[in-house]
């Protein structure tokens, strides 16, 4: 029965990008082993006729035509964005390429 | 002491008229977030709507260099967070892509070698990252272009050979015009892993090297690496897994994360877009729009153009060359001359500019003009490379600048006999030696005819003259 | 003449013989909302739009022009749905400001057709929930009886119908969304099958999960909305291109030969006696006028919910990404670097339930359980899939309650989350099959509150839900 302990936990929030406090990382860690119980129920169900890669929905593969449509003005782009400049929308912090 | 391994993991952007997954337009340049919608920009609502050509084109390199395609395959999110990844996952494929396998034959100081190919798969691009005064801006211009990414077995064991094995895909991927293939315009990307061991041991751990924007990055940071292992190995050190950056400016790499650190992507299938199932049928009618690739434009040269084989392959490694060259050919039917010339003096200019994307800068009409001067002796040789540099990158006529500054060579056979006449009766030691036998006094005569015509003279002519001359 | 209280077809034959005009009953709709407004119905009102809309559509009508399905209709719309101009806030904090820049497909097909689009119904945060108990915009409530919930996601939608501020909603349901508020208030709610209507511009909660349907208060209204919002949209890759029939004709009126299937699975010991009297009582009526009762098997049925949280959650987890506060939403004042930056936005601008099912997504999807959760989940709804298929061989339907039990009260269950999930146990596997169903009420229980009975019928069978949903609908109002 897989558990989670507190560094799995904080590992977890780093992956979501979300902080918690020792007393939000412990009730969570605590609520989550019970929800893993209940999840862990579907080991039960005999699952080795299953193809995972068989067609589920009938429909046909449909692809889009390669053809430019208007694209929106670079207005309502950055319409909602909490800071831009000149059109761009703006981190106030150095950030190199690549991730 | 320790065998090199050497991967390539190269992005080539597909020169689709669409993004890959929206509508809007696959542009280079422009205002930034002018060619944005929902869906290229992760708007909460927005949904992937996957283009037909992007799928054609990924499966044309495929076929191209021998892989199987998957009839059943899959798109999936890699998912991490980056400002330039506006859905914070990137739609990419792993577990089924588009092509498996296959593989490119390079040539590498007149040795062949085939290098394989693990995949080539569909994926988006990210937006674009400026820096600013106050921190970071980002473009999602370029964010969904679509790419494909082309992974190769570590089969290389040579910066000559990774050059060579990239260069081959670039010519692949001009040739089927899918592609720019500019390296410098970030449209062709590659990344490199290398690895050292010993003989008889297992392979070593390897790094990865990121930024590699030209081949002399490329052979240089692998140059680097290949050293910097060794040193760590020979001192006792174990190789980190990781991922390192190229600096090209300082010519050194820097680490940039390990694998501890490492990120988990979380792949998982994208519920958006559902498993692409294509028929053979469709696969065949792309295999049939391949166009004539490089090895078959060869042939054809050799076959019905007389060139030979090394000179036909060197002529189509790359496709915008070969095209010019027939295009030129169309206009002036001298493919030899034409051939010689390209290989000669144009390779010489195009090397001279030190840029990896470099393209031949003279419309062919105006070449075949210049090349048709040539070869009747209208001007000499000196005369067309000093024109060739002079009409780069420009519009310029040639037979115009030719007239109006009276650049034709002297081929005036009565006018030249009487030149060197003089020029003879004033030198009769060297006479004497070029009657003896020494042929090296003709560079003399040819020299001194120049002199007299302001560097007119036909040498081909002067040299016939002066052998009528002597024998008198 | 309370026009509040019609049908949405009763007010349209209103509209259509010049009884009222757009513009009236659109006022009439708002006046209500100010009335009831201490049922929190909706997180914002497009007065002055809903107008101008309610304006041209009489005066089309007046010149004599051809008018859309729902011309001149007052409808809500779920605030995760995007309309040009309007803010959509999905219920979280983080989206509280967003202005949407675009127009979701299904909202425009409403709009096409001359509906009143009058407000934006609030609903739990980014869908998740049960109970509409977790919305940064406050508690929703249920209109038969304000200390009790409406039920959730859709709650807004729900009680916003059911208390007449409107003459039909769109909601969403990924779990039972759209049927368990249905349920709980007392009127109509149709999940489509998967597919059916187009998802594009719908903020995604589990993208293979989710589809936008209808709250109505009658069977034939939702018969009508569905017949307005269904169809493929080139936006949207999961939206199917099957023909879409004619859905208010489907209603024949008789349900001779209905062969009804029972699992018991789903009326197991659990089930609350007037939930299973009140069910009875519905299925004795359908066989008094031809139908026959055929016993199914759903064996997995039990394992669905679990199937549902892992699947669910992953995608969440994944969707709920790109809310990092660099593009639009909540951006903390008080980071020091760019990880920083997601961190701090998130955390202040997500809800708890939210930021549980994220962890709980990322745990399912992470290298060393994602065979063990999330590939097992996916197998376990082939197999869940399956069951239904091999059911529906011999019935045309399947008839189970939506909810176990009624409505319950507001602050009862928020904090045993296991309990919260555990509601949603009957409307869970429709979701994990892609099954089309519907809610109706068949009943109160001894406090008043509604009962709820869902109706399950094979993939594209929408037809079939509102032939037996609306014959059931006219003989409960008949006491046949």
């Amino acid at each position: 029965m897989p558990k989670i302990d507190i560094n799995e936990a904080k590992k977890l929030a780093k992956l979501s990008r979300l902080e918690f406090n020792e007393a939000e990382l412990a009730n969570f860690v605590k609520e989550f082993d019970k929800t893993l119980e209940y999840m862990d129920t579907i080991q039960k169900v005999n699952t080795s006729n299953i193809d995972l890669h068989e067609k589920t929905i009938n429909a046909k593969t449909q692809l889009r035509k390669d053809e430019v449509k208007n694209s929106f003005a670079q207005k309502d782009i950055i319409a909602n964005a909490p800071q831009s400049e000149d059109g761009a929308f703006a981190v106030p912090i150095t950030v190199e390429e690549g991730e | 002491m320790y065998k090199t391994v050497i991967g390539l993991e190269v992005h080539s952007e597909l020169n689709t008229e669409t993004k890959c997954f929206c509508s809007c337009k696959n542009h280079f340049g422009g205002e930034p977030n002018t060619h944005c919608c929902p869906v290229c920009t992760g708007m909460p609502g927005a949904l992937p709507m996957l283009n037909q050509k992007a799928v054609e084109y990924a499966i044309k390199m495929g076929l191209a260099v021998g892989c199987k395609i998957n009839k059943y395959s899959v798109f999936e999110r890699k998912n991490y967070f980056y400002p330039d990844l506006p859905k914070a996952y990137q739609i990419s494929q792993l577990e089924y892509p588009l092509c498996v396998g296959g593989g490119v034959e390079i040539e590498v100081e007149g040795k062949k070698k085939y290098i394989r190919l693990n995949r080539i798969h569909l994926e988006e691009d990210a937006g674009k990252l400026i820096h600013s005064n106050s921190g970071t801006l980002i473009d999602y211009n370029r964010g969904g272009v679509p790419l494909i990414e082309m992974v190769s077995e570590p089969d290389m064991s040579s910066p000559e050979e990774a050059v060579a094995f990239l260069q081959k895909l670039r010519s692949i991927l001009l040739y089927l015009g899918i592609s720019e293939a500019k390296m410098q315009e970030g449209n062709l990307r590659c990344d490199v892993n290398v690895s050292l061991h010993k003989e008889g041991e297992p392979l070593g751990t390897r790094s990865e090297m990121k930024n590699l924007n030209s081949f002399r990055a490329v052979t240089r940071a692998i140059k680097y690496e290949v050293l910097r292992q060794a040193e760590e190995l020979n001192a006792g050190r174990k190789i980190v897994q990781e991922t390192r950056r190229w600096d090209d400016n300082a010519g050194k790499s820097y680490s940039m994360r390990t694998k501890e650190d490492s990120q988990d992507y979380r792949y998982f299938p994208d519920p958006d877009i559902l498993p692409i199932e294509v028929e053979q049928e469709y696969i065949d009618k792309i295999a049939s729009t391949l166009p004539k690739l490089a090895g078959e434009r060869a042939k054809q040269y050799v076959e019905k153009m007389g060139l030979t084989e090394k000179d036909a392959e060197l002529l189509t490694q790359d496709r915008k060359i070969a095209d010019y060259f027939e295009t030129v050919v169309k206009s002036f039917n001298q493919p030899k001359f034409i051939c010689n010339w390209i290989l000669g003096e144009v390779f010489k200019k195009l090397n001279s500019l030190e840029n990896d994307d470099a393209e031949i800068e003279i419309n062919p009409e105006n070449m075949a003009k210049l090349l048709k001067l040539y070869h009747s002796e209208t001007i000499g040789q000196g005369t067309a490379r000093q024109l060739l540099d002079e009409l780069w990158g420009t519009d310029k006529n040639p037979e115009i600048i030719v007239k109006e500054r009276g650049l034709a060579q002297v081929n005036d056979t009565a006018g030249l006999e009487t030149i060197l006449k003089k020029i003879m009766a004033d030198n009769p030691k060297a006479v004497e030696e070029l009657k003896a036998g020494n042929q090296k006094m003709m560079a003399f005569f040819v020299g001194q005819s120049m002199k007299a015509t302001n560097g007119k003279a036909n040498p081909k002519l002067v040299n016939e003259i002066v052998q009528k001359l002597i024998k008198l | 003449m309370n026009y509040l209280k019609m049908d949405l077809w009763q007010v349209r034959e209103a509209l259509k013989t010049g009884k009222i005009t757009s513009v009236e009953l659109t006022k009439l709709c708002f006046k209500r909302i100010k009335e009831t407004s201490n049922l929190n119905t909706l997180i914002s009102t497009c007065e002055e739009f809903a107008l101008a809309s309610a304006k041209a559509v009489d005066e089309a009508r007046a010149s004599g022009q051809k008018l859309g399905a729902l011309a001149g209709i007052p409808i809500v719309i779920k605030d995760n749905i995007n309309l040009t101009g309007t803010k959509t806030t999905c219920a979280s904090k983080f989206l509280a400001n967003f202005v949407s820049p675009y127009t979701a497909t299904c909202a425009q097909k409403l709009v096409d057709a001359g509906a009143v689009i009058i407000g934006k119904a609030n609903m739990d945060e980014f869908a998740m929930g049960s109970s509409n108990e977790n919305s940064a915009f406050g508690v929703v409530r249920n209109p038969v009886n304000t200390d009790y919930v409406p039920g959730g996601s859709s709650g807004g939608s729900a009680s916003s119908v059911a208390s007449g501020q409107c003459f039909g909603a769109l909601g969403t349901d990924t779990g039972g969304s759209i049927r368990e508020p249905a349920s709980f208030c007392g009127i109509v709610g149709l999940k489509p099958t998967y597919g059916r209507v187009s998802r594009y511009g719908v903020v995604a909660f589990a993208s293979s999960l989710d589809q936008v349907g209808n709250l109505t208060r009658s069977v034939r209204d939702s018969a009508i909305m569905l017949g307005v919002i269904a169809g493929k949209d080139e936006h949207d890759m999961t939206s199917s291109s099957n023909a879409i029939p004619d859905y208010e004709k489907a209603i024949t009126g008789s349900v001779k030969g209905l062969k009804i299937g029972i699992a018991k699975q789903f009326f197991n010991d659990k089930l609350n006696s007037e939930v299973r009297s009140s069910l009875d009582k519905a299925i004795q009526t359908y066989v008094d006028n031809g139908a026959t009762k055929v016993e199914v098997d759903l064996p997995s049925l039990d394992t669905a919910l679990a199937v549902y949280y892992i699947l669910s959650s992953a995608e969440a987890a994944s969707n709920l990404a790109r809310f990092d506060g660099v593009k639009y939403g909540v951006q903390s004042k008080k980071f020091k670097d760019l990880v920083d930056l997601y961190f701090k936005s998130r955390t202040e601008g997500f809800g708890k339930e939210v930021k549980r099912r994220i962890m709980l997504g990322n745990y399912v999807l992470s290298s060393g359980y994602y065979d063990a959760f999330y590939r097992k989940a996916k197998r376990v709804q082939k197999v869940i899939r399956q069951e239904f298929e091999k059911a529906f061989e011999k019935c045309d339907i399947i008839v189970c309650p939506t909810t176990a039990n009624p409505a319950f009260k507001i602050g009862e269950k928020s904090n045993d989350h296991l309990a919260m999930y555990l509601t949603d146990i009957f409307t869970v596997p429709i979701n994990i099959a892609g099954l089309p169903a519907l809610s109706m009420p068949c009943g109160k229980n001894s406090e008043g509150l509604p009962i709820g009975m869902q109706l399950i019928a094979p993939h594209w069978k929408e037809t079939t839900l509102f032939n037996a949903g609306d014959f059931l609908e006219k003989a409960l109002k008949e006491g046949k």
